[in-house]
C-alpha cells in the first residue's frame, strides 16, 4: 500500500519539489519517482513501489497533483511498466544474427554475444562509414535511424541524441507510420498559421467543441481526459463528428455519424452557413478579421496580393480615408473587408495601383484597378458549399449542419473579454478539433484550413476559450511558442519554408524522403525529416521513379522503440524492404517484427531501469497546458534484470568506438541531451570534460545541476541524488503564454488566413522546379497548393484506387478505419497480458467492429472469423457487432497482425496496416496519407487461433 | 450524522460515480489490480462498455462496476462462516482465512462483484514473475475475493489523520487514480462530504434498488449540456438481453456446477425419502421396523450430495467452519440439520429398542425436513441469480424433494417381494401420494415459469426454463399417469414395475429440473441503467443549446 506523501517547498518560494515517500509499515518498501512518456500525451509522473529490490506497484505521483494539468494522475498504460520490466520474453543479452538470409520466414539464428562484441561490431560498421564518407554515391546518408513513437523515444534515449548530433549526415526520414498515423496536415499548417504543431481547445474555458474525429479521450492522455471531463462538468457541449461512435463520441453530447473522409464538406457547410445564411457582419468578429488576419488584403486579378509599388507590402483599403495603403500603414484606421455585400447594389468605389508578385519572376503591374479583398474571395469561394450540398457529400442532414453552425455562433461570445493574469483578452469559448485521418491525407489541408477559419471568423484563434496550439516543432525557439511569434513576410509570423526558388531549391534530396525537395511547408528543423513524406523511402526503394536519385538502403540502419514492420501503412511491404537492408542495429526489448531482420540486437535497460531528466510543463502536446514548468526524472528503480545497458552508456560507448567522442561530449555540453551545461550568459558551467568518456550518472548529475540552476536562476541548484529522491522541480509558467494573441497584438502581426498566397507561390515554384527536371509523378500533389482550398470528392480517391489494381471498386464496399487504443498505443504494450486484459473491457479490442445490421445482411454473427481484404492486402479478425458504427464502415482498433512479438502474435487481432497501401496516389501534397482503406468483408475460411 | 451508542461518529463510506465523466479508460481497473495484487482476469474494479439503441439512434457509455458495499448486503447473511461481514462504517469485508470457498456469497451478489480463483497463476503462465511472486496472496486461493473499497488504505489513512476521499493515500486506489475524476469516494453520513454534495446536487440512481440492497455506489447521470433520460423499452428488449456480448447481460454463473447441483438432487431426494418414509410408517404403509433401513438409505443419498458439494468448495479442509453462522446462513442451518439427522439415523439403526428407534427416526425425519427446507432457502437467498431467488423456488424445492422421496420409496416398495406379497393394493397409497406431489410440483413449476419474467428472470434463463417445460408440463405428467395407470389397475405384484417406473420418473424429473435450473439457468443478475445521460446520435442526442453557459471563473 502506498503511504502518504508530503510536499515540501525548497529554497525559493515559487519553486516546487516533492519528497519521495517511504513506507513506515514496510521498512524495506520505497516509492521511487519516475515519469511515463510512452505516448505523446505525456508525461505523467508516478511512483514505483520497490520492495526488497523488486518493483511491485505503480501509483500516481500525487505530490504533483496541484501543478499537473491531469491532477497528478498517471495513465493506464503506466501500470503496465512493471510487467514490461519483468516480461519473461525480454531479450536478455546482446545477440548477433547468424543467418545471412533475411526474410519473414527465415530464422535469424540469433546467438548471444557480449556487450563488448556487440558494440565492437557496430563500432566497426560505423567507423567503416566514416572512412567511406557519410553519404553514398546518390547523396543519401549511409547511416539511418528511425525512432517512431511520435517523438516520444527521445524521452528514453538518454544522451543518444548527442551521438546523432555528433555523427553528421544521418537519414531520419524512414517512416514508421507517420503520415497516416499522425496529425500530419495539422502539424504543418497548424504550425504555419498559429504555431500549432498540435491543436487543442482551451479546455478550461471552452463551452462548445466541434470534434471531427478527434478522439481525445483515447489519445489525449491524462491531462486531456481530466480537462475535458472538467469542461463537461462545467457545461461544455461537444459534438462528435465521426463514422463510428468512439470513446470520445461516447462521452460527447452528440454523435454525428459522418461518411468517412467528407469532413471538409461538413466544415465547408458550416462556414457557408455563417458567411451566407447568417448576417456575417453581425455574428463574426469583424475587428479580429480586420486586424488579425489577411481578410482585408487586396488581391489582384491574377490571384496574388496587390502590393504597394514602393514597399512591396500587400495593400488594404482604408474605409476612413478611402484609399489603399500597406497593411501596416501608421495611418490605417479601418480596413475594408468587403466592398459590396450581397443585396447591396453599389459597391465601394476604389481605384488601386500596385503589383502582384507571383511565382519566380512573375510580376503583374496594375494601375487603377478595382481589386477584391481576400475576405470577399473567401465568401465567393464558399458560396457553393451550402449545407444542402454538404449533406449530399457527408451524409449529415443539412438541418444538423445549420443547427451546429448556429450553436457554434451562439457560444462564440463575440465581443466578450476575459481577464487572464491581469491581461484583458477576447473570450471566445468555441473550438473545432480534427482527428487522425481527418487532418491528414487528401482533404487534410481543407479540413485544417476550414477548422482554423471557423476559429478565425469568430476571433476564437489563440484567445481564451478558443482554438490553441500546443507546441512548436518546426519553428524556433523550440521551447517557446510565444517566443516564436516573430515578424515575417507580409505582416505574418515568420516561417522558414523550404526553398523553392531556382537558386535555393534542393534539387537532389539530401535524405531519402526528400522533404526539403518536395514539401516546402515542412521546413527544416530537426523534426522535419520525420514529418516529410516518410513512406517514400520504402516506396522508392522498391522502385525509384525516373529522373530521381535511386533510393538505396542505408549501409547501417538503427531502430529504436519503433516497429515499422507493424506500424507503417502497408506494413507487410515495409517488412519486405527491411529484409533488403544490409545491416540493422535494433535496440531490442523483445523479439519483434522489425528486429527479426536485424543483424545485432542491443537490449536496452527499459523504462524503470534507466536514467533521464526531461523538461516538463509549459505547453506541450495535446492538452499538456501547465501553469508550471520544470524538470522531472526517470531513474532505475531496480537493478537491471538482464545484461542490458542504459541508452546513455550505449551512446557513450558507440561515440568512442565510432571515433566521435569529442563531438559527442561537445553536443551534450551544448544541450543535445535536453539542457545546455554551460549558460550562454556565463552564469553557470557544469560542462563535462571535453575528451574523457563520461559515466552515465556524471552526465545526468551535470544536467540536473544545469537544469535546476537555469530553472531557479541559481536559487535552488540540485544534483542527481536530489532529483532521484524528489522526482521533479517546478517554477510557475504564465498562463498568458498559452495564447499567442498578446504577442500577435504587441507585434502587430496577422494570422496568415484565409488567403494562402505564400503557400500557393511555393507550390507554383515547386511545380516549375519539378517540371524543369522532368518529374511528373508529383503533379497531383502540386494541385493542392491553392489560395483557398477547393472541395474534391475525396472519398472517390480511395474508392477509385481499386482501378489501379485492375479491380472493380464495387468489390470493396466498406470503409475500413482504425482508432486509437489508449491502453495499447505505443510503449511496446502489445506483449503485455495485463494491457490485453484491461483493453478487452473496451469493446472492439477483440476484433473487427461492424454494424450489426450490415453484419446481419452478410450473415455474420458475433465472434465469426472474418477475412478483410483490400486491393493490396488482407487481415483477419473476429466480428464484433455494434450499433455505434455506420453500416458502410468497419473498424479495427490499434495496430496488430503481429507474427513475431511474443504474446501479441497469439492474439490474432486484425490490423488496418495490413490493408493500407504505400502509394503516391494516396499521398497528398504535404506527403501524408490517410489511415483508411476500402475493403471487402467475408467470413474467413481459416479459423482464428 | 450517525453515531454509535457511545457517541462515536460512524461514517458510511460510499462512492458517487459520474457517468458523464467516465471515459472507460480502465485506469481504475489497473490501479486496483496494482493496489490489491489481483491475479489475471480478476478485476475487483472494472468499467463496462455499454451500448444502447440502434443505429442511427445510439448511445454508448461506460459504467464502473464492482462491490457496491450495500447497506443490506445479500452476501453477508448467507456466508456460513462469517468470513464476509459488514463493519459499522458499511464496508463489507472478507476474511480469507475463514472463508471456505463455498461461493454462496458469489451467487448471492446481484452485482457480479465476487470471484474465486482456484489456482495461483501468473500473467505469463504457471511460472510467475518476480513481481508476481513478491505480491502473491496464497491466502486468497480458493476463497471469495472482491473489492474492499481499499479498506487498508482507508484505515491507515484515518489513523494518520487523513481524510478518505480527499487524500489520495486514504482513498480507494480506483478513486485516487481515476484520471477523469469520475469516481468519488467519501462519507455519506457527512452531509458536507464530496459524495453527499455530489449526490445532493445531481440526479443519481442506485443500481438494483428494487432488490432492497441499498448499494453505496450512486451513479450520477446528468451534466449541464447533457440531461438525463429514462431507459427505453428498446434498450431492454429480449434481443439485447439475450446478447451475451452486451455487458449489461449477466453471464452464466460458474460458481456452482454439477457438483453443487448434485447436493440439491441427492440431498433433496434423500431428505424427501426420509420424510416420506417416516410418513409412510406413520400411516402404516411401511412397517416401522424397516424405517431405520430406509432412513439409512436416505442418509446415504444425502451423503452423496454432501460429498459432491464438498468436492466443489475451494478450501475443503476448512469445511467445518460452515457451522459458524447459524444466526443468518441457511447453509449453516443445513449443516446443523445434517448434524442432527445422522446421529438420529445412526441411533435408529443401531438401537435394538423399537421405541427408541422410532423416536430417533422421528427426529431424523424432522431433521430431514429441516434439511429440505434449508436447501430451498439456500437457493432462494442467492440474490445474485434471478432464476433462483423467486419465492416459488422454495415451494418447488420442497415439493420436488418430497416427490423424489416418494418416488424412491415407491421404488423400494415395488422392488420388495415381501412387501408386495402383503396385500394386492399395497402400492396404491404411496402411488396416490406420489401422484399428488407430482401434480402439485407441476402446478408450481408452471406458475414459476409463467411468472419468471415478471420476477426478473432474463430471457436467456427463461429460455432454459421453457425448454424444461417438456419435463414438467402437464403433458409430461399425463405420461407419468399413463405409466402409473396399470399400477392402479393391476395386482401389486404385476403392477410393481409400473409403480417402480413411476417412482423413477418422479426422481429423474426432480434431478433434471434442479440440474438445469442450477447449472444451466443460473444466469447472474446483469447490470442495469434505469436512468442514463441523454446523449448519443439521432433521437438520443442532447438537446440543442443556443446560448452559452455561465463563464468559467
Amino acid at each position: 500500500m502506498s503511504e502518504p506523501t508530503s510536499t515540501v517547498a525548497v529554497k525559493g518560494a515559487a519553486v516546487i519539489g516533492a519528497a519521495s515517500s517511504v513506507s513506515s509499515s514496510k521498512s524495506s518498501s520505497q516509492h521511487r519517482p519516475v515519469y511515463c512518456y510512452q505516448c505523446v500525451a505525456g508525461p505523467d509522473l508516478l511512483k514505483v513501489e520497490v520492495r526488497d529490490g523488486v518493483a511491485t506497484r505503480i501509483e500516481s505521483n500525487y505530490d504533483i497533483s496541484a501543478q499537473h494539468p491531469g491532477g497528478g494522475r498517471v495513465c493506464v498504460k503506466a501500470y503496465g511498466l512493471i510487467q514490461k520490466t519483468y516480461n519473461p520474453n525480454r531479450v536478455h543479452q546482446p545477440m548477433r544474427r547468424t543467418n545471412p538470409r533475411k526474410g519473414r520466414n527465415e530464422d535469424p539464428g540469433f546467438v548471444p554475444i557480449s556487450w563488448d562484441e556487440a558494440l565492437d561490431l557496430v563500432g566497426e560498421k560505423l567507423r567503416g562509414i566514416r572512412a567511406k564518407g557519410l553519404t553514398d554515391e546518390h547523396g543519401y546518408p549511409r547511416l539511418a535511424m528511425s525512432t517512431g513513437g511520435g517523438g516520444t523515444p527521445v524521452q528514453y534515449m538518454g544522451t543518444f541524441p548527442a551521438f546523432m548530433a555528433a555523427w553528421g549526415a544521418l537519414d531520419q526520414g524512414y517512416g514508421a507510420g507517420q503520415g497516416v498515423k499522425c496529425y500530419h496536415s495539422e502539424h504543418l499548417y497548424g504550425e504555419l498559421w498559429h504555431r500549432a504543431f498540435i491543436v487543442s481547445p482551451d479546455t478550461p474555458y471552452v463551452t462548445y467543441i466541434i470534434n471531427c474525429g478527434n478522439n481525445v479521450e483515447a489519445s489525449g492522455g491524462v491531462a486531456g481526459i481530466w480537462r475535458e471531463a472538467d469542461a463537461r462538468s462545467r457545461g461544455c457541449k461537444r459534438i462528435q463528428v465521426e463514422p463510428h461512435l468512439s470513446i470520445t463520441g461516447a462521452v460527447s453530447a452528440e454523435w454525428v455519424p459522418i461518411r468517412p473522409k467528407t469532413d471538409a464538406a461538413f466544415l465547408f457547410g458550416l462556414i457557408h452557413h455563417i458567411l451566407h445564411e447568417r448576417d456575417w457582419a453581425n455574428v463574426c468578429d469583424v475587428p479580429f478579421l480586420r486586424d488579425r488576419s489577411n481578410s482585408p488584403y487586396l488581391v489582384g486579378p491574377n490571384g496574388w496580393f496587390l502590393r504597394e509599388f514602393e514597399s512591396g507590402k500587400p495593400l488594404v483599403w482604408d474605409e476612413a480615408d478611402e484609399r489603399a495603403k500597406p497593411y501596416d500603414a501608421a495611418d490605417l484606421v479601418r480596413p475594408v473587408l468587403v466592398f459590396a455585400n450581397a443585396g447591396e447594389h453599389k459597391a465601394i468605389e476604389r481605384r488601386v495601383s500596385g503589383f502582384e508578385r507571383g511565382a519566380d519572376d512573375e510580376r503583374h503591374d496594375h494601375q487603377d484597378i478595382a481589386p477584391r479583398t481576400s475576405f470577399e474571395l473567401l465568401r465567393e469561394h464558399m458560396a457553393p458549399y451550402t449545407p444542402d450540398w454538404a449533406a449530399e457529400q457527408c451524409d449529415v442532414p443539412a438541418s444538423v449542419i445549420r443547427r451546429i453552425a448556429d450553436e457554434y455562433l451562439a457560444h462564440a461570445c463575440v465581443g466578450q473579454t476575459i481577464d487572464i493574469e491581469g491581461h484583458t483578452l477576447p473570450y471566445r469559448p468555441v473550438a473545432v478539433m480534427l482527428g487522425k485521418t481527418v487532418n491528414n491525407g487528401w482533404g487534410g489541408y481543407h479540413c485544417c484550413w476550414a477548422r482554423t477559419m471557423l476559429a478565425l471568423l469568430v476571433g476564437a484563434l489563440e484567445v481564451p476559450g478558443g482554438t490553441l496550439g500546443t507546441t512548436v516543432k518546426l519553428v524556433r525557439p523550440a521551447f517557446s511558442r510565444t517566443g516564436s511569434v516573430q515578424p515575417g513576410e507580409d505582416g505574418f509570423m515568420a516561417f522558414q519554408f523550404n526553398e523553392t526558388s531556382r537558386e535555393g531549391w534542393q534539387r537532389d534530396p539530401h535524405i531519402r524522403n526528400a522533404y526539403r525537395t518536395l514539401v516546402p511547408l515542412v521546413s527544416d528543423s530537426p523534426w522535419s525529416p520525420a514529418l516529410g513524406p516518410a513512406h517514400l523511402p520504402w516506396l522508392f526503394q522498391k522502385k525509384t521513379p525516373d529522373d530521381w536519385p535511386r533510393v538505396t538502403p542505408p549501409d547501417v540502419w538503427i531502430c529504436y522503440r519503433t516497429n515499422p514492420a507493424i506500424s507503417s501503412w502497408n506494413a507487410p511491404q515495409v517488412a519486405e524492404r527491411l529484409a533488403e537492408f544490409p545491416f540493422i542495429v535494433a535496440f531490442a526489448y523483445t523479439d519483434d517484427e522489425t528486429n527479426h531482420f536485424a543483424d545485432v540486437l542491443l537490449p536496452e535497460s527499459t523504462d524503470l531501469e534507466s536514467m533521464q531528466l526531461i523538461r516538463i510543463g509549459s505547453t506541450k502536446f495535446t492538452e499538456q497546458y501547465w501553469r508550471h514548468e520544470g524538470w522531472a526524472i526517470r531513474q532505475p528503480v531496480i537493478d537491471p534484470l538482464h545484461d542490458t545497458m542504459d541508452l546513455t552508456d550505449v551512446a557513450s560507448e558507440l561515440a568512442e568506438r565510432a571515433g566521435i567522442l569529442d563531438g559527442y561530449i561537445a553536443a551534450i555540453n551544448k544541450g543535445a541531451a535536453g539542457m545546455a551545461l554551460r549558460d550562454r550568459k556565463g552564469r553557470f558551467d557544469y560542462s563535462l570534460h571535453p575528451h574523457a568518456r563520461p559515466a552515465r550518472d556524471a552526465i545526468w548529475d551535470a544536467i540536473c545541476k544545469a537544469a535546476s540552476d537555469d530553472l531557479t536562476a541559481g536559487e535552488a541548484v540540485h544534483d542527481l541524488d536530489w532529483f532521484r529522491e524528489h522526482g521533479f522541480q517546478l517554477r510557475p509558467f504564465p498562463q498568458i503564454d498559452w495564447y499567442l494573441h498578446p504577442a500577435m497584438q504587441a507585434k502587430g502581426l496577422r494570422y496568415e488566413l484565409p488567403y494562402q498566397e505564400r503557400l500557393t507561390r511555393h507550390g507554383h515554384q515547386l511545380a516549375h522546379r519539378l517540371r524543369e527536371i522532368g518529374v511528373t509523378w508529383w503533379d497531383k500533389q502540386l494541385k493542392e497548393y491553392e489560395p483557398l482550398p477547393t472541395w474534391e470528392p475525396f472519398p472517390d480517391i480511395w474508392i477509385d484506387y481499386a482501378r489501379e489494381y485492375g479491380r472493380d471498386p464495387a468489390e470493396f464496399a466498406f470503409w475500413a478505419l482504425t482508432a486509437r487504443s489508449m491502453q495499447y498505443s505505443w510503449g511496446a504494450n502489445v506483449g503485455l497480458p495485463l494491457i490485453n486484459e484491461l483493453a478487452n473491457n473496451i469493446s472492439g479490442h477483440r476484433g473487427v467492429v461492424i454494424n450489426r445490421t450490415a453484419a446481419k445482411r452478410l450473415g455474420i454473427t458475433e465472434g465469426d472469423e472474418l477475412l478483410i481484404e483490400s486491393v493490396s492486402g488482407q487481415t483477419r479478425g473476429q466480428a464484433v457487432l455494434r450499433e455505434g458504427i455506420r453500416p458502410d464502415t468497419v473498424l479495427m482498433i490499434g495496430q496488430f497482425d503481429h507474427w513475431k512479438t511474443p504474446y501479441a502474435r497469439d492474439l490474432d487481432l486484425p490490423s488496418l496496416n495490413s490493408l493500407t497501401d504505400l502509394s503516391l496516389s494516396l499521398t497528398d501534397g504535404t506527403g501524408s496519407g490517410a489511415d483508411l482503406m476500402r475493403v471487402k468483408i467475408s467470413r474467413s475460411a481459416r479459423p482464428v487461433k | 450524522m450517525m453515531n454509535e451508542p457511545n457517541g462515536n461518529y460512524i461514517p458510511r463510506w460510499g462512492m458517487a460515480i459520474d457517468l458523464n465523466r467516465c471515459v472507460g479508460c480502465q485506469t481504475c481497473t489497473a490501479a486496483c489490480k496494482h493496489a490489491n495484487d489481483t491475479p489475471p482476469e480478476v478485476q475487483w474494479r472494472r468499467v463496462i462498455d455499454v451500448e444502447q439503441g440502434t443505429f442511427p439512434d445510439v448511445e454508448r457509455l461506460f459504467m464502473v462496476v464492482g462491490c457496491q458495499h450495500c447497506e443490506e448486503p445479500p452476501c453477508v447473511p448467507v456466508c456460513p462462516t462469517g468470513a464476509t461481514r459488514q463493519r459499522a462504517d458499511g464496508l463489507v469485508t472478507m476474511d480469507y482465512d475463514q472463508c471456505i470457498g463455498c461461493a454462496y456469497c458469489a451467487v448471492s451478489c446481484p452485482y457480479q462483484a465476487r470471484t474465486i480463483m482456484h489456482e495461483e497463476r501468473g500473467y505469463f503462465g504457471s511460472k510467475r514473475t518476480e513481481q508476481e511472486l513478491a505480491t502473491a496472496h496464497p491466502e486468497r486461493r480458493g476463497v471469495a475475493q472482491k473489492c474492499t473499497f481499499c479498506i487498508d488504505r482507508v484505515d491507515a489513512g484515518l489513523a494518520q489523520g487523513l481524510v478518505p476521499g480527499v487524500d489520495p493515500a486514504a482513498s480507494p486506489a480506483c478513486a485516487a487514480a481515476c484520471i477523469a475524476s469520475a469516481i468519488h469516494f467519501g462519507d455519506y453520513n457527512d452531509p458536507q462530504s464530496n459524495v453527499s454534495r455530489l449526490t445532493a446536487a445531481g440526479e443519481n440512481f442506485q443500481m438494483h434498488e428494487e432488490l432492497g440492497t441499498h448499494p453505496q455506489i450512486r451513479y450520477l447521470y446528468t451534466h449541464p449540456a447533457v440531461p438525463g433520460r429514462a431507459a427505453k423499452p428498446a434498450d431492454e428488449d429480449d434481443a439485447r438481453q439475450s446478447d451475451l456480448a452486451n455487458p449489461l447481460v449477466g453471464p452464466l454463473q460458474r460458481f456452482w456446477d454439477w457438483r453443487a447441483a448434485m447436493n440439491w438432487c441427492f440431498g433433496g431426494a434423500g431428505s424427501g425419502l426420509a420424510v416420506m418414509a417416516w410418513l409412510a410408517a406413520w400411516i402404516g404403509i411401511l412397517p416401522p421396523a424397516r424405517l431405520p433401513a430406509v432412513m439409512a438409505l436416505a442418509g446415504l443419498l444425502m451423503a452423496i450430495g454432501l460429498f459432491c458439494v464438498f468436492l466443489k468448495i475451494g478450501r475443503q479442509l476448512r469445511f467445518w467452519r460452515a457451522v459458524l453462522r447459524p444466526q443468518t446462513s441457511w447453509m449453516t442451518r443445513e449443516l446443523y440439520a445434517v448434524l442432527v439427522f445422522y446421529p438420529a439415523v445412526f441411533a435408529s439403526v443401531g438401537c435394538p429398542e423399537p421405541g427408541v428407534a422410532g423416536v430417533a427416526c422421528s427426529v431424523a425425519a424432522l431433521a430431514a425436513l429441516a434439511f429440505l427446507g434449508c436447501q430451498a432457502m439456500i437457493l432462494y437467498k442467492a440474490r445474485g441469480i434471478p432464476a433462483w431467488r423467486i419465492r416459488r423456488v422454495v415451494l418447488l424445492i420442497g415439493l420436488s424433494g418430497l416427490a423424489e422421496g416418494a418416488g424412491v420409496l415407491l421404488l423400494l416398495l415395488a422392488l420388495d417381494p415381501v412387501h408386495l406379497a402383503s396385500s394386492p393394493a399395497v402400492l396404491l397409497e404411496p402411488l396416490y401420494g406420489l401422484l399428488i406431489l407430482i401434480v402439485l410440483r407441476a402446478i408450481v413449476w408452471r406458475d414459476y415459469v409463467v411468472h419468471a419474467r415478471t420476477e426478473g428472470v432474463g430471457p436467456l434463463a427463461h429460455q432454459v426454463l421453457r425448454r424444461l417445460g417438456w419435463l414438467m408440463q402437464p403433458a409430461a405428467q399425463v405420461v407419468s399417469l399413463l405409466i402409473a395407470a396399470p399400477a392402479f389397475l393391476l395386482p401389486s405384484a404385476v403392477a410393481a414395475p409400473f409403480a417402480a417406473a413411476t417412482g423413477l420418473i418422479a426422481l429423474a424429473v426432480g434431478f433434471g429440473w434442479k440440474y438445469q435450473v442450477i447449472v444451466k439457468a443460473g444466469y447472474q443478475q446483469g447490470f442495469a441503467l434505469p436512468r442514463l445521460p441523454q446523449r448519443g446520435s439521432g433521437h438520443n442526442a442532447a438537446p440543442a443549446r443556443m446560448s452559452a453557459p455561465a463563464r468559467a471563473s
